[in-house]
């Protein structure tokens, strides 16, 4: 193994794109106008998100001797909840309705308010009922934002309420996961768009790159010199790791500059991921050109590994939404942990040490992909 | 199954059985070649012969099916790729390299430092007369100075062997000739040549002619002792009769 060979196959490969200035474009362009046209689709501020509420609390069957509030704290809550910018309170009298109002995506979350809730509260707080009080809560999942800001805004209601008690509010939320069809806020789908253009185009670049390669004679001339097929497969991934980070730098830039969204987590992080998931459609391009004769062959496997990953890799909505006898597929595409991970980080800011499952998985991917990529390049049939 | 080891080791290129097949083709067909070194060998035949396939196999691009080879004493399912030069039919160069970047990659992956690079760059692209084109798209070039380039490339090393495929396809008169000059004075510095050509006034350049039909070597020898053997006056019917006399 010569890093000296893989380099010099590195240089060539930007060599190419650089003089190539239709496929340069092509690679600067294609995320820019990827991350503004899904940018346009699914732009849209958090605020107004609708929340359900189903009140059935009320200050019946609380003894009049018994501490208790003026009002429902149900009522407390709501009223906070409705001075709260980023949700606009409906009412609803069912939970039921509440739970078809989310699952259909007219609203993004729903908060059940039990019969007898103060009540209960209350009970807890002086040390008579069973610990907690459970308030359900049902979450749409694909909109982590709007999940925070609802779930922030009951608690300090909560806290607020709970003060003049001076206890700690022994309200346990549960969190109910549903997955809304429709789901419209963009920092949400900024990291599954990252991945999935990147994904796109780097195995497509590849694939045409080196069906160009066996076509033209130039991968057989490779091969007579002494250059290794591993090394070979190295100097693609190099390069097209580079190229995949400068490409989610770009479509980062785009979201943060046009579409406004919030990373709070560590950007490097991100690319770092992305890097591995470039190399990892860099092994597939070459792979997939050993069954191209042509480019336009090669152009036509484009649907079939790129439907896969845009529907079942976790961009638009978590994989706990796709049906569970198809969820093996989920795993078996890279793009999905690229997603899980890189949202991790971007919008809960999650570190290295928590994100590590995803991080080995692209890993064991990368490996396996170069290392079947080499072999087959050895095959020379 | 050695007897290999005592063979003559002034060959530079000789095969034991060497056979290719694709699927029920058999492209190659039990070939047994020898090639004296210093000499240039021509290979002659139509379309089809197995002219390519057995150069492909000789450079390793292609694994054998069965039989074997050896360069300069060594085998090459051992790595030959040092010892050897190859310039496919297709021009395969990079378009969207210059023919620089394009001769510099080559060097880099015989592992030439920059210097000894840039010397027999100068050196060769005066012979092919393309200094001027150095920095010039490979794409931009035309067929025939695509051609020369892709003969730079094969000869920036300065392999021991090489092996050219069809390497004067397309190539107007007055170069080919200068490209046989330049084919003669390689062979005068000992290198071993392989070349494929569908010209016949061509082949009377080589050494040594070897028709090939159909994988197999169908005759060997001299331009002269070719038309002697066949009674005939032209390679190209000399080639006719040999195909029909192996009919029969």
């Amino acid at each position: 193994m010569s890093l000296k060979r893989s380099f010099a196959v590195v240089k060539k490969i930007f060599h190419d794109l650089k003089n190539d200035k239709r496929s340069l474009a092509f690679m600067f362009i294609a995320p820019i106008f990827a991350m503004v046209v899904f940018g346009l689709a699914f732009s849209g501020s958090v605020q107004n998100a609708d929340l359900i509420v189903v009140n059935n609390d009320s200050l019946t069957g609380i003894p009049a001797a018994e501490m208790g509030p003026d009002e429902p704290i149900a009522e407390v809550i709501i009223n906070r909840l409705e001075e709260d910018k980023t949700v606009r309170v409906k009412k609803l009298e069912n939970a039921v309705k509440a739970r078809n109002s989310v699952e259909s995506g007219e609203s993004y979350g729903a908060i059940v308010f039990e019969e007898n809730f103060t009540r209960d509260v209350f009970k807890n707080v002086r040390g008579a009922g069973n610990g907690t009080t459970n308030l359900d809560f049902y979450l749409d999942q694909s909109n982590q934002e709007v999940a925070a800001a609802v779930t922030r805004t009951i608690q300090s209601a909560l806290s607020s309420v709970m003060e003049e008690a001076g206890r700690k509010p022994p309200v346990q939320i549960n969190r109910i996961s549903v997955y809304a069809e429709e789901a419209k806020f963009i920092d949400f789908f900024v990291p599954g768009i990252i991945a999935f253009v990147v994904y796109l185009l780097a195995t497509v670049l590849t694939l045409v790159t080196f069906v160009g390669e066996r076509t033209s004679g130039t991968l057989d001339r490779l091969l007579a010199t002494p250059l290794r097929e591993g090394e070979v497969v190295t100097g693609y991934a190099v390069a097209f790791g580079v190229i995949g980070v400068i490409q989610a730098a770009l479509l980062l830039v785009i979201a943060v500059l046009v579409f406004n969204i919030t990373i709070v987590g560590n950007v490097f992080l991100a690319f770092g991921v992305t890097a591995l998931l470039a190399i990892v459609c860099q092994s597939l391009g070459i792979l997939l050109s050993s069954f191209a004769r042509r480019e336009s062959q090669a152009v036509q496997f484009i649907p079939f590994f790129v439907l896969p990953a845009f529907l079942l890799s976790g961009i638009f909505w978590p994989l706990e939404a796709v049906p569970s006898w198809l969820r093996p597929v989920s795993y078996l595409i890279p793009v999905s942990y690229v997603v899980k991970a890189n949202r991790a980080v971007m919008l809960k800011g999650w570190g290295i040490g928590m994100i590590w499952p995803h991080i080995l998985a692209l890993s064991a991917f990368m490996t396996g992909f170069l290392a079947i990529t080499t072999v087959m390049l050895k095959r020379r049939e | 199954m050695n007897d290999r080891a005592h063979k003559d080791d002034n060959y530079a290129v000789e095969t034991t059985n060497l056979t290719k097949k694709f699927g029920d083709l058999r492209a190659v067909d039990e070939l047994n070649l020898n090639i004296e070194r210093g000499i240039i060998y021509g290979f002659l035949g139509p379309n089809g012969a197995g002219k390519t396939t057995t150069i492909k196999l000789l450079c390793g691009t292609l694994n054998p099916t069965s039989g074997g080879a050896r360069v300069l004493g060594r085998d090459i399912s051992d790595g030959v790729e040092e010892l050897i030069g190859y310039m496919p039919q297709e021009t395969a160069l990079y378009l969207n390299l210059t023919i620089h970047q394009n001769v510099k990659l080559f060097g880099e992956l015989f592992g030439l430092d920059n210097t000894t690079i840039v010397e027999r760059e100068e050196k060769l692209l005066r012979l092919i007369d393309l200094q001027d084109w150095k920095d010039t798209l490979v794409e931009d070039l035309s067929g025939g100075m695509k051609h020369r380039a892709s003969l730079a490339c094969s000869l920036i090393h300065e392999p021991k062997v090489l092996f050219l495929d069809e390497p004067t396809v397309g190539v107007d008169p007055d170069l080919r000739a200068s490209f046989w000059d330049y084919f003669l004075g390689l062979k005068n510095q000992g290198t071993t040549l392989l070349i494929t050509t569908h010209y016949m006034d061509e082949a009377r350049n080589c050494d040594t002619i070897g028709m090939l039909d159909r994988g197999d070597l169908i005759a060997e020898g001299a331009y002269s002792d070719h038309l002697e053997a066949t009674g005939t006056d032209s390679l190209e019917e000399a080639f006719l009769k040999h195909t029909k006399g192996e009919k029969v």
